[in-house]
């Protein structure tokens, strides 16, 4: 408990983030988190004040993924706290040390982390179809059609993709596991979810494969 | 100085009562003139804030003059334009030579936000290739998924805004142009306030220089072994703002001052390293981010004030995709019903991605609860497009929008199905490999235009 907290307290953006508490309470007042949620971001700043690491871990276990993240408390704070940069800072921490609430928070996120993983895109057309929304109602979009026909008519060409946002350059996605690597983004993957880590594992490979056969061709073609 | 009472206790308040308090016996005008500087309108872009706030910009001259890293400065051949920020502090918009960062959601999901944009460029004469560009060497800013699982680190998100900034630096040269020619223009709210934020990291820790410094030169991305920074971070909106005037003067062809418009600017715009956000004297009173009520005022809409209008969307990057009922909820209850009830509004336009989807998609659902309320959500640049006579369909991609867009559309006297006609046409051409284009194609490869 005491290392959750360390760790905490560790990450350079502390100090930024934190600088003091009036209890003025203004964050949780225009916070649309608090509006549904069991979630004030004055009792997260003040848990982090009063250093109350056996409730600042019991608030980790929970609350911190009801912060919507818009900054609003940020940019109100008279103190120029941020308690959603806080909450990010827990976050991170949370999935170091393979909380469960992680691991429960990042189930749905499976196939949001694939897409970003493999590809540098967070979303794709394929995505967001009526029969993954169902609560977006019957009339998602209002002309019916084969979904490769009607991405071709958005006269930009890099946006005539149906499984990425846009089209990613081979080269650019071989990038991005680089940075993913080195920044162990990858390592906290496999400590939340080890199956995921595998299938994304995979697929690393064979595009590196690919990149590098192309490569070849292209030194064959000088 | 405590104040203390005539008993000299130290205990006494200072609200001007109690039993210390003394009558001045100021004449009228001495109390007129004692208390003028308070009937002033003080204006917080006048206030000298001296150490209480740190302009991030002038510690990056500093570590450009220590030779640690290149600033991708505006030149004048990006056409700049000086706003003023939050603080008075000036920023350059530059207007041309512009490297498109694309955003996830706009492009996945709001396509008409990219193509208006573009269309705009065109109409007002730039050369594709020279004036702007739009390639596939770039990825997403990785902010949405750090902000919704907190998967990824300052490092990750740094690595990855430098390695997009320095395609755009180096984005010219395959075109014939300088290092530097075109300036990258950040096209999502998240992206551009979570670029503005990794970039301050990125100022003030050495550590994580040294860090994202290996990153960077195993991706071969430093530029004489330096990590490039953009000497300033610009939205989409920052642009359609300088430009209003322009679009207004030159480009608009349908009279929008029978629309009752509603602003909704991205929280990530202006809540986030929030010194940065355009306010202008002249909108707003100054008092509010000018962002999206200045194009809309300027083709001469209604632009009419709610309640709720610094309420965030309810997007909250997790709960759109996990924990819906929160997101349809809050939108519902603190953006629609509001700008339905209050300002009875035409439109809500917005200036980001997770705005424009949560607003626009969750109204449906709305009915199960009895908040029958809809409005059309568009972006700031697709409001501005269809007033310049862009194409509904081809050009505003309506069609991807749920809300009922129909409608703003026939008050600005455009016929919705004719529109929705033609476009079924072409896309029998479309089906025949017969595409329209902004720009020729080979351009996103690194092809000539």
């Amino acid at each position: 408990m005491q290392q959750i907290y360390d760790d905490i307290r560790g990450d350079f953006r502390y100090d930024n983030e934190l600088n003091g508490c009036l209890n003025c309470g203004i964050c949780t007042a225009t916070c649309p988190a608090a509006h549904f949620y069991d979630y004030s971001p004055r009792e997260i700043v003040q848990l982090l004040w009063t250093e109350n690491v056996e409730q600042i871990y019991d608030a980790m276990q929970e609350k911190i993924w009801a912060c919507a993240q818009c900054m609003t408390c940020a940019a109100r704070c008279p103190f120029k706290n941020s308690p959603g940069g806080l909450v990010a800072i827990m976050r991170e921490v949370a999935i170091k040390h393979e909380m469960q609430s992680a691991k429960d928070v990042l189930r749905p996120f499976g196939r949001v982390m694939l897409k970003l993983i493999t590809t540098g895109n967070q979303l794709s057309p394929d995505m967001i179809q009526p029969d993954h929304f169902p609560d977006w109602g019957p009339n998602i979009q209002k002309v019916e059609g084969d979904l490769s026909v009607l991405r071709k008519a958005i006269p930009v060409k890099t946006l005539q993709t149906v499984e990425t946002a846009w089209e990613v350059s081979l080269k650019t996605s071989v990038e991005m596991y680089t940075i993913w690597e080195m920044t162990g983004v990858l390592k906290s993957l496999e400590l939340m979810d080890e199956n995921l880590f595998d299938v994304i594992e995979d697929f690393i490979d064979e595009k590196r494969e690919e990149y590098d056969e192309w490569l070849e061709e292209q030194e064959d073609d000088d | 100085m405590k104040p203390t009472d005539q008993n000299g206790s130290p205990d006494a308040g200072i609200a001007g009562h109690g039993s210390f308090f003394q009558e001045t016996n100021l004449s009228r005008e001495e109390a007129v003139r004692a208390t003028d500087w308070v009937r002033k309108h003080v204006d917080r872009r006048t206030v000298d804030l001296g150490e209480r706030m740190d302009d991030v910009r002038e510690h990056m001259y500093e570590l450009e003059k220590e030779g640690e890293i290149i600033i991708h400065r505006i030149t004048d051949g990006h056409e700049p334009m000086t706003v003023k920020t939050l603080f008075g502090w000036e920023k350059k918009i530059p207007t041309k030579q512009l490297w498109h960062h694309k955003s996830c959601g706009q492009c996945g999901n709001i396509p008409g936000y990219p193509t208006s944009l573009l269309w705009f460029m065109n109409e007002f004469g730039f050369v594709p290739g020279k004036d702007y560009l739009d390639e596939t060497d770039q990825t997403s800013c990785t902010a949405w998924n750090y902000h919704g699982s907190g998967i990824g680190n300052v490092e990750s998100l740094s690595a990855v805004f430098l390695r997009n900034f320095h395609q755009a630096y180096v984005s010219g040269k395959q075109h014939g142009h300088e290092l530097g020619h075109f300036f990258p223009l950040v096209h999502c709210g998240t992206s551009f306030g979570n670029y503005k934020e990794v970039r301050k990291y990125l100022i003030e820790s050495a550590a994580l220089r040294e860090k994202v410094t290996k990153i960077l030169g195993k991706l071969g991305r430093l530029v004489d072994g330096k990590l490039v920074i953009p000497e300033e971070i610009i939205h989409y909106s920052e642009w359609v703002h300088v430009m209003r005037n322009r679009i207004a003067s030159e480009l608009q062809k349908i009279d929008v001052s029978n629309i009752r418009a509603t602003a909704h600017v991205a929280c990530h715009y202006y809540k986030m390293v929030h010194e940065d956000a355009v306010y202008d004297p002249e909108v707003l009173g100054g008092n509010r981010t000018a962002i999206i009520t200045s194009v809309a005022q300027a083709l001469g809409a209604q632009v009419i004030d709610y309640s709720t209008w610094y309420d965030c969307c309810g997007f909250g990057f997790r709960h759109i995709i996990s924990e819906r009922e929160f997101t349809r909820s809050f939108t519902m209850d603190r953006k629609i019903r509001v700008a339905r009830e209050e300002a009875n509004a035409d439109v809500m336009l917005a200036n980001d991605t997770g705005c424009v989807t949560t607003m626009d998609k969750n109204q449906w659902i709305g009915k199960a609860h009895d908040q029958d309320f809809s409005i059309p959500i568009v972006a700031d640049v697709q409001f501005a497009a269809l007033a310049c006579g862009a194409d509904p369909f081809k050009i505003v991609q309506l069609q991807w929008h749920a809300s009922p867009c129909e409608d703003l559309v026939e008050k600005m006297g455009i016929s919705w199905s004719e529109a929705k006609k033609n476009f079924q046409e072409y896309l029998k051409e479309v089906e025949k490999g017969n595409i329209e284009y902004l720009y020729n194609p080979e351009l996103a490869y690194g092809g000539q235009a």
